[in-house]
């Protein structure tokens, strides 16, 4: 027995979602040839049935590219600080993959290990995840290689499977997920066919055994040399979350803000003395592996990827966690 | 909502000009009751920030004890350096802490303590130096070797008199070879040289804390471990590029360590231990 | 009784010391009257007015700016206001792209002596104003997404890819070159080793423009570097040669014809056949040629609140990756203007303020400089139609100037030089 609802109805609700004052995101067409996750206006704008995933990741409706942490008012020697002002709207991220959703739990852990981020908590708290199952994948997806599948449920409110008919199976996983489609969905004797994925790609332990023993290893100069240093792995992955604290306003007083911020840029080390402890790319990019295959799973043991395969996918140079990860776990 | 971003208000009661680009800064709450309920331990650091400029992080270079204000010292170097050498008695600035680990002093007792440092390093020192002094029964012969480039780079000099009169204290000054001046009268030499040649007995019951560039913790240690101290005992408070303190933007790895939370102090059996990564 | 305050607006004149600041003065102690809303922002030249001064000026709230100085010839330091001059010409076209309200921009020549000139521009520019209302700045009328013209996507057929790995494994083995940087099966390889030549590929992936590594430190570590080359790509070493970027006898350039990848810059691509190569492999029919700005004309073609519209939806997806600056062989700067911090030239955050001025520096960084490679559009995570940022301003070199970038080795400068007889129409 399962439960399904039609694009149409799904198109539907959209509607009333943002009608009843929702936020509502999902895969949006926003320029001749980029598919990216964005809020959208209507429910026309949501793109379904797509073949390759939006470039970037959902992390942003949560952990925003710039989110003011406070204000400052400076009124002569004294500073008065005002709250962030920002009502935070329920959001419906609809349209997200299992890996994007998955990356929320495993991003919990380092927002509340000891002090809670509250903002992060917030929108976490007011947020329903309505994930599509993959139907296919492409050659740089490996999430089967970091613990997940195409069906996945981790990190969902609620998952709706492709029958590829138009139609989706709906899984409710959580108690906002039933929330949500209550009422909406229709019950079914069909069960959508689930993907196999992607066959395993790479070893995380061994890519994070082989990070921490080999630190000083040639490798990393002669495997990441392409390089450039831009922000776009960082930036677009689901679990990155690295940010910078600026000061921003004039005289009269300003905002206090995060913004993101990569391992990769140079200033990401860098002292205000001038000495910077990771002063090549490729001891940058060996950060980056570290992080996410050492680091993160001695603190909270998993690891700090979700195989969406964004990095690879996008990068200029065609690096990426995928490429330096299948290096290690082949070479 | 509690934001753990947002900073304590705090009122500057006095700046003190210690070299051309260093300043200390005394500072006290503007909340009465966050006064009240604050404390922290000795080798925590704060984010101390100027509006408008930015955050950054220093050790807050005061004893515990001093009940009713804090203080942290600090060189003219950058963008954020720049607003917080503007500020004037009277100002507002904003500070969030106590972060990181502190030094362990229960584990000090009854030890005699060395304390090496060179230049802006000294501000992490000074707190301890007070706060060993302010339970001076507590603990055994205490050394001091300081040094800097030039005797203009000494700081917190109007204190080394009063800590060279304390009992069973020993304060020993120095200035790079090159930087002396006519005038100056203390030893001449990088620390761990002056170190060596000052004679301070040192073996299992000591505890050293030495602050500097890797360098000079790699050349203190090969001395210290020649005259049987354990790399255990031995001492220092790590600088990593910081932002939020708290163990999340990420900047402050060394390795498998968050400087911020796991740190800033570690012992050298723990930092030899971590990858070349700081 | 509520009573609406009439708006004054806010003029901000960035003036030269020498000439119009004294032409003002003129003006004052010639009791000659002017409107008040005037701030005169006093520099030594005209030559030194940063063009992010006058995006400074409209994020601070000004309603109108005005950029004054010497007449031609009469500078004080010779050749600023002709340098200024050119800036402005170029930058005035890029503004206009982006949808700025042109009629809130002026420029004027105001001589030491011209005082009644001083407050007859004042006067006027201030009356304009009042009429425009405030400056909203950013604030555009929302556009759908234009359809722009369909060009073909000319596609080579990569067949010399044997020839390319000969030449590299020979200049290896002979030791005539340490590294070749070259494409790879999944991107841009360093080939050290005459065996590993094999690594090196040739088809239609190769998109990249290689010439971005020659300012990366790791790569000039390795030695001397051969480098393999498409026409776009080629430009862009005339550029960095011109610029004292690259020592061009320390570089060994392996041109590839190339009769395009399949995508649309590669369309009525001028420079199918590399010109200054130590050698080129094979020979390309040259391609159809295309109105290369039609697609311009399309946004041009919109209402300037439109294209702000535009611009500010476009902006607003940017993320601050960089990615564009980092891809461009011309953005080879140690440290660039956006990652300092005294001053804070442009705000670090990903917002539209931010954002709008960090895309104004880039594009304008390129002024004459862009060889039009496409990389930054095609690595943008955003979609961000860059392209027509550096085109727009390829357009204003080419019919102002009849310049073009990397296209001529002699053709030196575009805005490090200037002519006394460049083009003035739209300054007072």
């Amino acid at each position: 027995m399962s439960e399904i609802i039609s694009q149409d109805l799904l198109r539907q609700c959209v509607g009333e979602w943002l009608a009843a004052g929702k936020r509502v995101a999902g895969p949006k067409q926003v320029s001749w040839n980029r598919v990216l996750y964005a809020p959208l206006a209507t429910p026309a704008e949501l793109l379904l049935d797509l073949q390759e995933r939006p470039v970037n990741s959902i992390k942003e409706f949560f952990f925003p590219k710039h989110e003011k942490l406070y204000g400052y008012k400076i009124e002569g020697n004294d500073i008065r600080l005002t709250d962030p002002e920002e009502t935070l709207p329920e959001q419906v991220i609809l349209g997200g993959r299992p890996c994007d959703a998955a990356a929320l739990p495993i991003l919990d852990h380092i927002f509340n290990w000891d002090y809670k981020d509250s903002q992060y908590n917030a929108r976490r708290a007011a947020t329903t995840i309505v994930t599509i199952g993959c139907t296919t994948h492409d050659d740089a997806c490996f999430c089967t290689s970091v613990g997940l599948t195409p069906t996945a449920e981790r990190g969902s409110d609620a998952i709706l499977l492709p029958f590829g008919d138009g139609n989706y199976e709906v899984r409710c996983v959580t108690e906002k997920g039933k929330a949500l489609f209550a009422g909406r969905t229709t019950p079914s004797d069909k069960t959508a066919p689930e993907h196999a994925g992607p066959k395993k790609k790479i070893d995380p332990t061994k890519v994070g055994v082989f990070a921490r023993d080999h630190f000083e290893d040639s490798f990393w100069q002669q495997q990441t040399l392409a390089c450039l240093g831009c922000g776009i792995c960082a930036y677009n992955c689901p679990t990155c979350h690295c940010f910078d604290i600026v000061d921003e306003g004039n005289a009269a007083g300003g905002e206090r803000a995060r913004n993101w911020d990569s391992c990769q840029f140079p200033l990401f080390t860098l002292h205000a003395g001038g000495y910077n402890s990771r002063n090549s790319q490729p001891n940058r990019q060996r950060q980056r592996v570290y992080h996410k295959f050492h680091i993160y799973p001695e603190k909270f043991g998993e690891v700090l990827c979700t195989g969406c395969g964004n990095c690879t996918r996008n990068c200029p140079a065609g690096l990426g966690i995928l490429r330096i990860a299948s290096e290690i776990s082949h070479g | 909502m509690d934001n753990i971003y947002q900073p304590d208000l705090m009122e500057v009661i006095e700046t003190q000009q210690q070299t051309r680009d260093v300043k200390l800064v005394k500072l006290r709450f503007r909340d009465p009751e966050r006064a009240k309920n604050f404390s922290f331990r000795v080798g925590q650091f704060g984010i101390f920030s100027a509006f408008g400029y930015g955050e950054s992080t220093f050790n807050i270079c005061s004893s515990s004890n001093w009940n009713d204000h804090i203080e942290f010292c600090f060189r003219r170097v950058g963008r954020v350096t720049e607003g917080l050498w503007k500020l004037e008695p009277g100002d507002t600035m904003g500070f969030r802490g106590p972060y990181g680990n502190g030094y362990p002093l229960e584990e000090w007792r009854g030890k005699d303590l060395i304390f090496l440092g060179g230049g802006i390093a000294m501000p992490p020192i000074r707190c301890a130096i007070w706060q060993a002094l302010e339970s001076r029964q507590d603990f055994g012969q205490i050394s001091v070797v300081y040094g800097a480039r030039t005797p203009g780079d000494l700081v917190f000099k109007d204190e080394f008199s009063e800590w060279a009169s304390r009992e069973r204290t020993r304060i020993v000054q120095c200035v790079d070879p090159g930087g002396e001046t006519p005038e100056w009268k203390g030893e001449v030499g990088f620390v761990p040289a002056v170190f060596e040649r000052a004679k301070i007995s040192a073996g299992a019951n000591s505890i050293i804390l030495v602050i500097g560039p890797p360098i000079m913790i790699k050349v203190t240690m090969k001395l210290l471990s020649a005259m049987g101290v354990p790399a255990k005992n031995v001492y220092t408070s790590l600088e990593n590029r910081m932002k939020c303190g708290v163990g999340k933007c990420g900047h402050c790895n060394a390795g498998p360590v968050y400087v911020c939370k796991d740190g800033p102090v570690f012992s050298i059996e723990q930092l030899n231990a971590l990858p070349m990564d700081y | 009784m509520s009573e609406t305050k009439a708006f004054e607006p806010k003029i901000i004149a960035f003036v030269c010391n020498w000439c119009t600041y004294l032409g003002a003065d003129l003006a004052g102690t010639s009791r000659l009257e002017y409107p008040a809303n005037v701030r005169l922002v006093r520099l030594p030249c005209t030559g030194r007015i940063d063009f992010n001064l006058i995006i400074k000026a409209f994020e601070m709230k000004a309603d109108a700016v005005l950029v004054s100085g010497c007449h031609p010839g009469d500078c004080h330091y010779t050749s600023g206001n002709y340098h200024a001059r050119r800036r402005w010409m170029l930058f005035r076209d890029l503004l206009d792209l982006l949808g700025f309200d042109m009629r809130r921009i002026h420029f004027s020549w105001i001589s030491g002596a011209e005082g009644h000139k001083f407050q007859q521009i004042i006067t006027e520019i201030t009356e304009e104003t009042r009429k425009l209302g405030p400056n909203k700045l950013y604030e555009g009328k929302p556009v759908a997404y234009p359809k722009f013209p369909e060009t073909g996507l000319p596609l080579g057929d990569f067949s010399t890819e044997a020839e390319m790995r000969t030449t590299a494994r020979t200049l290896l083995s002979e030791g005539s070159v340490q590294v070749v940087i070259g494409y790879g099966e999944r991107g841009p390889v360093f080939v050290t080793r005459a065996e590993d030549a094999d690594k090196l590929v040739w088809n239609r992936n190769c998109l990249t423009n290689l010439t971005a590594y020659l300012k990366r430190k790791e790569i000039k570590a390795l030695g001397k570097a051969a480098i393999v080359v498409k026409g776009c790509d080629e430009r862009a070493l005339v550029v960095l040669e011109q610029e004292s970027q690259i020592e061009r006898e320390n570089l060994h350039v392996i041109g590839m014809a190339c009769e395009g990848l399949g995508l649309p810059k590669c369309a009525g691509c001028r420079v199918r056949q590399p010109r200054f190569a130590d050698e080129v492999i094979s020979t390309a029919k040259p391609a159809e040629a295309i109105d290369h700005y039609a697609a311009l004309d399309v946004l041009m073609a919109m209402q300037p609140e439109e294209r702000m519209g535009f611009w500010a939806e476009q902006f607003d997806r940017c993320q601050r990756c960089y990615a564009c600056r980092q891809v461009c062989p011309m953005c080879f700067c140690e440290q660039c203007l956006a990652d300092k911090n005294q001053p804070q030239e442009i705000d670090t955050s990903a917002t539209r303020k931010g954002n709008f001025a960090w895309q104004i520096m880039r594009a304008f960084h390129q002024a004459g400089r862009c060889v039009g490679c496409g990389e930054c559009t095609r690595v943008c995570p955003a979609g961000i139609d860059l392209w027509a940022l550096n085109l727009a301003l390829e357009r204003s070199a080419e019919k102002n100037f009849d310049f073009s970038a990397g296209i001529e080795k002699s053709a030196g400068s575009l805005i490090g030089a200037y002519s006394t007889r460049d083009k003035e129409e739209f300054i007072q």
